[in-house]
C-alpha cells in the first residue's frame, strides 16, 4: 500500500530512517551469518574472531533504533498504521539482534571443531540449511522494506523446510555419535550450530508475522505448520 | 453477526455499525440516534445524510478537520441553531426514541436534558455560587439548604470544589482558565441533565487543566452520556469509548474508539488520524 506523506515531512523522515537502519542492521546480520559458515567450513579462526568482533555493531544499531523509536512515539504521537509501523520496527530489530548472536555463537564454536571425524558430509547439510535461511531472512528484510504482505507469507511457510534439514542433520548426528564416542564433541558443537541456523529461520518467521500485523493491523490468525521434531526424536542403538 | 448488527436492522436504515472483533455491544442502548440528518446555513448543506448513535452512559467523541460539521451536529442535538434564522436541519435526532427536530418542542427542557459546554469557558458574570444556582432555580423551586447542597455537589461533580469551596461569593470570572471551563460543566451537570455535549472543552486549557477535565470526563459517563468535538486526537483516543469521524459534511466512519485509532477502515480516517491529510 502507497501512503501519502504527512503533513508533517519530518514525521516521514523519521520513520524513514527507521526502516533504513533495519535494512543496515538486516545486512549486518546476513553477512554475519555466511562469514559464520564459511568459517566453519574453512576453521578459520581470524575470521571467527572478526565476526564475534562485528557482532557488537549490530547491538548498537539495535538500541539506535530502540532511542530512535521511543524518541519517534514521543514526539509524533502515532497512530494506527505509523504506531504499528514503529512498533514492528523494535520488534524486527530485536529478531535481528537475535540472529546476530546465534551468528556469534557459531564463530565462537569454530575453532573447538578440530576435525576427528571427516565433516564433509555434515557441512554440506549444514551449509544446505544455511542457504535456506540466508534466502529466508532476505526475503523477509525485502517484505519487510516494500511492506509485502504475500511475500511474508511465503517466508513464514517456508521455514517448514529448514525444519525438515534440520531434522535429518540431526539424526545423522546421532548417528555419528553412536558409532563412535571420540565424534560426540565434534556433532554435539555441530548440532547446536545447526541449532542455530535453525533458530535463525524462526526468527525470520517472526518477522513475517510482525509484516503482517504492521500492514494488517491484527495478528496472523494461523499456528504456523511446525516441522522441527527433534525434541522428540530417538535412534535406537545398536551394536 | 453480533447483536449490534440485528439491533440495527431492527430500526431500519443504515447506522454505522461497530466492528466485529471489538468490545461486546450486548447491552448497549441509543440514548440519540441520528438518522438521515441533513443541515443547512441557508443554501449551504452543511450536513449530508448522517446517521450515528449515542450510545447511554458512553463516551463519543467527533473528529475532524476544521469545517467537516462536528460542531454543527452538537449544535443541532440540543438544537441552539434555533437561536439563529436560515439555518434548518432535516431527518431525526432521537432522544431515547423521540424526534426532538420536530417543531413544538419545549426547547427549555430539552435544553436541560441535554446540556452543552463551549470551547471557551462561559461563566455568568457572577458568583460561583450563583453561577450554579441560576440554572436549578430556572427548573426547580428548592429551599436556601436544599439549594446549598445541589450547588455543592454539582462542584464537587466537576471536580472544583476543593478550589472553589472558601470563594462561593467570588466573581466566576475571577478563576482561572481551567476552573472556568470546569465551573461550566458544574453548571451543566447542576440540572442534571442527561446527555452532556462538551465543544472542545480543553482548547482553550494548559494540560493540567486537560487531564482534570478528562479526568472528570471518565467519572461523569458513570452517569451520563456525553459527546465530545474535538481538535486533539490523543484526546478523542483517551477519554471516548466510541469515535465518529467526519470529513466535508459526512459521517466517514463509526467505530469503537480502539478499532478507530489502531485499525480504521476507512483511507480517509487513516490519513486523518496519522497526520497525512490534504
Amino acid at each position: 500500500m502507497v501512503l501519502t506523506e504527512h503533513t508533517h515531512k519530518a514525521f516521514d523522515a523519521d520513520l524513514q530512517e527507521l526502516s533504513r537502519m533495519i535494512a543496515e542492521m538486516g545486512g549486518l546480520a546476513e553477512r554475519q551469518i555466511g562469514d559464520a559458515i564459511d568459517a566453519l567450513n574453512r576453521h578459520d579462526a581470524v575470521l571467527s574472531q572478526s565476526i564475534i568482533a562485528e557482532d557488537s555493531k549490530i547491538d548498537l544499531l539495535q538500541r539506535e533504533i530502540e532511542e530512535k523509536a521511543i524518541l519517534t512515539i514521543a514526539r509524533r504521537q502515532p497512530m494506527a498504521i505509523d504506531l504499528r509501523d514503529i512498533v514492528g520496527a523494535l520488534r524486527v530489530s530485536n529478531d535481528l539482534e537475535r540472529i546476530g548472536d546465534l551468528a556469534k555463537n557459531i564463530a565462537k564454536r569454530v575453532m573447538v571443531l578440530d576435525g576427528e571425524l571427516n565433516l564433509q558430509k555434515v557441512m554440506r547439510g549444514v551449509e544446505h540449511m544455511t542457504e535456506l535461511v540466508l534466502t529466508q531472512i532476505k526475503d523477509v528484510l525485502d517484505a519487510y522494506s516494500r511492506r509485502d504482505v504475500t511475500k511474508a507469507l511465503q517466508v513464514w511457510r517456508g521455514d517448514e523446510e529448514v525444519d525438515a534439514v534440520n531434522n535429518s542433520l540431526f539424526r545423522e548426528l546421532l548417528t555419528y555419535m553412536m558409532e563412535d564416542p571420540r565424534n560426540i564433541s565434534v556433532c554435539i558443537h555441530l548440532l547446536f550450530c545447526a541449532k542455530n541456523i535453525e533458530r535463525m529461520g524462526d526468527h525470520a518467521t517472526n518477522i513475517a508475522e510482525t509484516i503482517y500485523y504492521m500492514v494488517e493491523g491484527r495478528p496472523l490468525p494461523d499456528e504456523r505448520p511446525k516441522g522441527d521434531n527433534t525434541s522428540t526424536t530417538r535412534v535406537p542403538f545398536r551394536l | 453477526m453480533n447483536s449490534m448488527d440485528t439491533a440495527n436492522t431492527a430500526i431500519a436504515p443504515p447506522v454505522p455499525v461497530a466492528g466485529k472483533d471489538a468490545e461486546p455491544h450486548g447491552k448497549l442502548a441509543e440514548k440519540v440516534l441520528v438518522r438521515n440528518l441533513d443541515f443547512y446555513y441557508g443554501d449551504h448543506r452543511a450536513l449530508k445524510t448522517v446517521n450515528v448513535p449515542l450510545y447511554d452512559r458512553k463516551v463519543t467523541a467527533f473528529i475532524g478537520p476544521s469545517g467537516c460539521g462536528k460542531s454543527t451536529l452538537l449544535r443541532i442535538l440540543n438544537r441552539i441553531y434555533d437561536l439563529y434564522p436560515n439555518q434548518r436541519a432535516e431527518g431525526e435526532v432521537l432522544l431515547d426514541g423521540h424526534n426532538i427536530i420536530e417543531p413544538g418542542q419545549d426547547l427549555n427542557l430539552l435544553r436541560a436534558r441535554i446540556g452543552m459546554v463551549f470551547q471557551k469557558p462561559t461563566p455568568f458574570p457572577m458568583s460561583i455560587y450563583e453561577n450554579i444556582a441560576f440554572g436549578i432555580r430556572l427548573y426547580e423551586k428548592l429551599a436556601r439548604a436544599e439549594l446549598d447542597q445541589r450547588v455543592e455537589s454539582a462542584l464537587r461533580r466537576a471536580a472544583i470544589w476543593d478550589e472553589a469551596k472558601d470563594k462561593l461569593q467570588a466573581n466566576g470570572l475571577s478563576l482561572s482558565g481551567g476552573q472556568q471551563q470546569r465551573l461550566c460543566i458544574a453548571r451543566t451537570v447542576a440540572i442534571k441533565p442527561e446527555v452532556i455535549l462538551l465543544d472542545e472543552p480543553c482548547s482553550a486549557l494548559d494540560p493540567i487543566s486537560t487531564a482534570k477535565i478528562e479526568e472528570l470526563i471518565d467519572e461523569l459517563k458513570d452517569d451520563y452520556t456525553i459527546a465530545i468535538v474535538t481538535h486533539n486526537m490523543q484526546q478523542a483516543a483517551r477519554v471516548s469509548d466510541y469515535t465518529a469521524f467526519m470529513y466535508l459534511g459526512e459521517l466517514v466512519e463509526f467505530d469503537t474508539t480502539s478499532k478507530m485509532f489502531t485499525t480504521p477502515t476507512d483511507r480517509r480516517t487513516q490519513d486523518y488520524i496519522t497526520g497525512r491529510f490534504g
